[in-house]
């Protein structure tokens, strides 16, 4: 009977943990909209961090990533005209490459790339900060950390997420037209009418509500994570672990989300 | 207070005008350079904080506390900030040197180190 | 105690962590900027917002398949597409199209419009024009859509094909009606080509045949009994031979009945040039069965030709089925199936 009251406190325990983290999750991510809205909050130090988040967020990787991205798009598309042309659906292969690549994969490549690469440093580092009390210090200080430290984190995870997904879908979409038409510039109105009829209004706002939906989570799911670290050093490992797999999973949660409402 | 571990100790001490007075970078790290300069430790400025000795991140935390001309500055017990200094002199040099952009500065400390400073450095209730 | 002496102008050192930071932000944000202002200009002209376009509505009865950027096509080149569609209050659907004015020329007052659905793929709109030298079509015309649907007389079709394939089976498999009477009529040639030639085809058997020639023989070894009789029995003999000859005579019906014969010969021939050429029929619209499931996308046109040919072919195959029991009284369990 202990055992069982206790496997049950345990249980409680771990469910209101999560419940609390989540619940600090999206604490942050309103508090750091509304201070993101309001543009008394910018000033020259946030600014800064704004740039430096954009900076290592996007700049850095810029060229070896839109370089994946473009092998990563040649390889599908090339497949996706392949099989459509076996199967005598050749019209289709742009549209169909096109919906794949610029709706779908590439904004979902780019948020799991930032999250892999920044999102886990972000992570630490607010881990660390809050284990060695400097956030503590900065407030003594009279700085606001959340809009010194961490609305322009997420700001510049979310500009990123957006610089790169547009960057690689404008790739991807040239690319498509040259495996689809060759290089050549004559078939621009067939491009143009495919183009039209795959994006009309409710898809681009789709893709750019996505891709800042995946933005916010990359960054303000770490930071949470992160300010939720027990003030131990040996917990900060974990705290990474933590936050990179729930960031994972409200990514996927986010894509299939957006396809359910797209398709269903 | 710890101080930022991946800002140098003058973007640290440059931070917090930059920060509370919407002022740019230039006019806040030329500000934090002076004072740095008054107190001799203008080489550090650019270490970040585990490069640090423990004179100069004590120097940069009261800089960090003393750029904003704060009417009163607490010091909590030297002897943690500069466990490897004889600091009673060091300490009295750098107030000394930073005089004019000091408002008040108390030092705390426990009541058998009093003899260590000079009266108008003690709060009026040291434990 | 005096201000420490400010060194002379020692710089302000500035972190080297990142060079041109600014620039690089504030180009990056721009290309950004650039690249969806650019993308979403593009998409508002893809979808014909700088276009000067025609209006054009077709009015149907059912649009499924239809939808909004649908594009409607004149000889198979995009010309423009559908911008809006909606109920009308007597239920039928007016479809608007935004046809662009440099396309425009295509469509003239005698242009037909129909919507055509295949298999695999979409529906298709599309604009027929037969006289490029007619008047154009005003801005906001309209036009009824004609709608044909491949797939819904798929069915019927494949039903009637099997049908007919089925009897052509079963007049082909051994034991078949027609090619019993195929084996009588080889009977018949056969016993015409024996020694007692026609006579035997008639009687069945050389030895009815024989029996008839035995009668002849028997008849001619009469005549020159009769012949070496004394004259005095000629106006017996006359009599016989006006009996044997002359009108309504044995010899006379005989002949009739091989005329018969001959005429019966003639149908069933001509029978089998028929069946020869629905064989051939049915061969062809075999074949363009195949050619269908082949290219069904192609197959609109074809399916109604096909579908008269084959009809044809049944009632044809029908009439000489008919013909046949007429002529042939046997085999009258021949059922064909009227699909």
């Amino acid at each position: 009977m202990p055992a069982i009251i206790n496997f049950l406190t345990r249980r409680g325990a771990a469910l209101l943990a999560t419940w609390r983290i989540w619940r600090a999750t999206f604490g942050l991510a309103g508090k750091v909209v509304v201070a993101a809205l309001s543009p008394a909050v910018y000033n020259s130090a946030t600014r800064t961090v704004v740039m430096k988040q954009i900076y290592f967020t996007a700049v850095q990787i810029l060229v070896p990533f839109t370089l994946f991205a473009a092998l990563l798009s040649f390889v599908l598309i090339q497949i996706v005209v392949g099989t459509a042309a076996e199967y005598g659906l050749s019209d289709y292969a742009l549209e169909m490459s096109v919906r794949l690549l610029v709706l779908e994969v590439l904004p979902l490549v780019t948020a799991l790339f930032v999250a892999l690469r920044s999102g886990s440093a972000i992570n630490t580092e607010v881990a660390l900060m809050r284990i060695n009390n400097e956030l503590e210090a900065l407030e003594d200080s009279g700085v606001d950390t959340l809009r010194l430290e961490f609305m322009p984190r997420v700001i510049g995870g979310m500009l990123s997420v957006l610089s790169l997904t547009a960057i690689t879908s404008v790739l991807a979409l040239v690319l498509a037209y040259l495996a689809v038409y060759g290089a050549q510039p004559w078939s621009l109105p067939d491009f143009a009418r495919v183009m039209g009829k795959v994006f009309d209004g409710a898809i681009l706002t789709g893709i750019l509500l996505k891709s800042l939906a995946f933005g916010l989570a990359v960054t303000v799911i770490p930071v949470a994570e992160g300010l939720a670290t027990p003030k131990m050093l040996f917990m900060a490992p974990i705290s990474v672990l933590r936050g990179m797999v729930r960031l994972f999973f409200v990514l996927m949660f986010i894509e299939v989300a957006s396809l359910a409402f797209k398709y269903i | 207070m710890p101080l930022r571990a991946n800002l140098s100790l003058l973007d640290n001490i440059a931070l917090i005008p930059q920060y509370r007075h919407n002022l740019d970078y230039e006019t806040t790290s030329a500000q934090a350079w002076n004072l740095l300069l008054l107190t001799g430790q203008e080489s550090a400025a650019l270490k970040r904080d585990p490069q640090l000795s423990h004179a100069e991140r004590c120097v940069a935390k009261l800089l960090r506390a003393a750029i904003e001309r704060p009417p009163i500055i607490l010091i909590d017990r030297p002897a943690l900030l500069l466990p490897d200094t004889h600091y009673p002199p060091f300490l009295s040099d750098l107030l000394e040197r930073l005089a004019d952009h000091l408002n008040d500065c108390w030092i705390l400390d426990y009541r058998w180190n009093e003899p260590l400073y000079p009266p108008h450095l003690l709060s009026p209730a040291p434990r | 105690m005096e201000r420490a002496p400010v060194p002379p102008a020692p710089p302000v050192p500035r972190a080297p962590l990142i060079k041109n930071l600014e620039f690089k932000i504030g180009l990056l944000l721009t290309l950004t900027v650039l690249l969806g202002a650019a993308f979403i200009a593009y998409t508002l002209y893809a979808r014909g917002a700088f276009q000067v376009s025609h209006k054009l509505i077709l009015t149907a009865e059912d649009v499924e398949g239809v939808s909004v950027g649908m594009p409607i096509s004149f000889s198979g080149f995009p010309i423009g597409k559908v911008s809006r569609l909606h109920l009308m209050e007597d239920g039928k659907v007016r479809i608007e199209l935004a046809i662009p004015k440099e396309d425009a020329r295509w469509l003239r007052k005698s242009s037909v419009f129909t919507l055509e659905k295949a298999l695999v793929g979409g529906a298709k709109i599309k604009a027929h024009t037969t006289n490029l030298q007619d008047p154009p079509l005003e801005d906001g015309e309209a036009r009824p859509l004609i709608t044909g649907d491949a797939t819904k007389d798929i069915p019927v079709l494949i039903a009637k094909v099997k049908s007919i394939l089925e009897n052509v089976d079963a007049m082909t498999t051994a034991g078949a009606p027609i090619n019993q009477t195929l084996g009588h009529v080889e009977t018949v040639t056969g016993r015409m080509a024996g020694d007692y030639g026609l006579l035997q085809g008639v009687m069945g058997s050389p030895e009815k045949a024989q029996k008839v020639v035995q009668a002849l023989d028997k008849a001619n070894t009469l005549l020159t009994s009769l012949n070496g009789v004394s004259l005095k029995v000629d106006g017996v003999l006359a009599k016989t031979d006006s009996r044997l000859f002359g009108q309504d005579g044995v010899m006379d019906q005989a002949q009739g009945a091989i005329r018969n014969v001959n005429a019966l010969l003639g149908d069933v021939r001509e029978s089998l040039k028929k069946a020869d050429t629905i064989l051939a029929n049915a061969q062809t619209a075999s074949a363009d069965v195949t050619k269908i499931t082949g290219n069904v996308a192609e197959a609109t046109t074809d399916m109604a030709r096909l579908r008269l040919e084959i009809d044809d072919s049944m009632r044809k195959v029908n009439h000489l089925i008919n013909e046949i029991n007429k002529k042939w009284p046997f085999a009258r369990e021949v059922e064909i199936k009227t699909p």
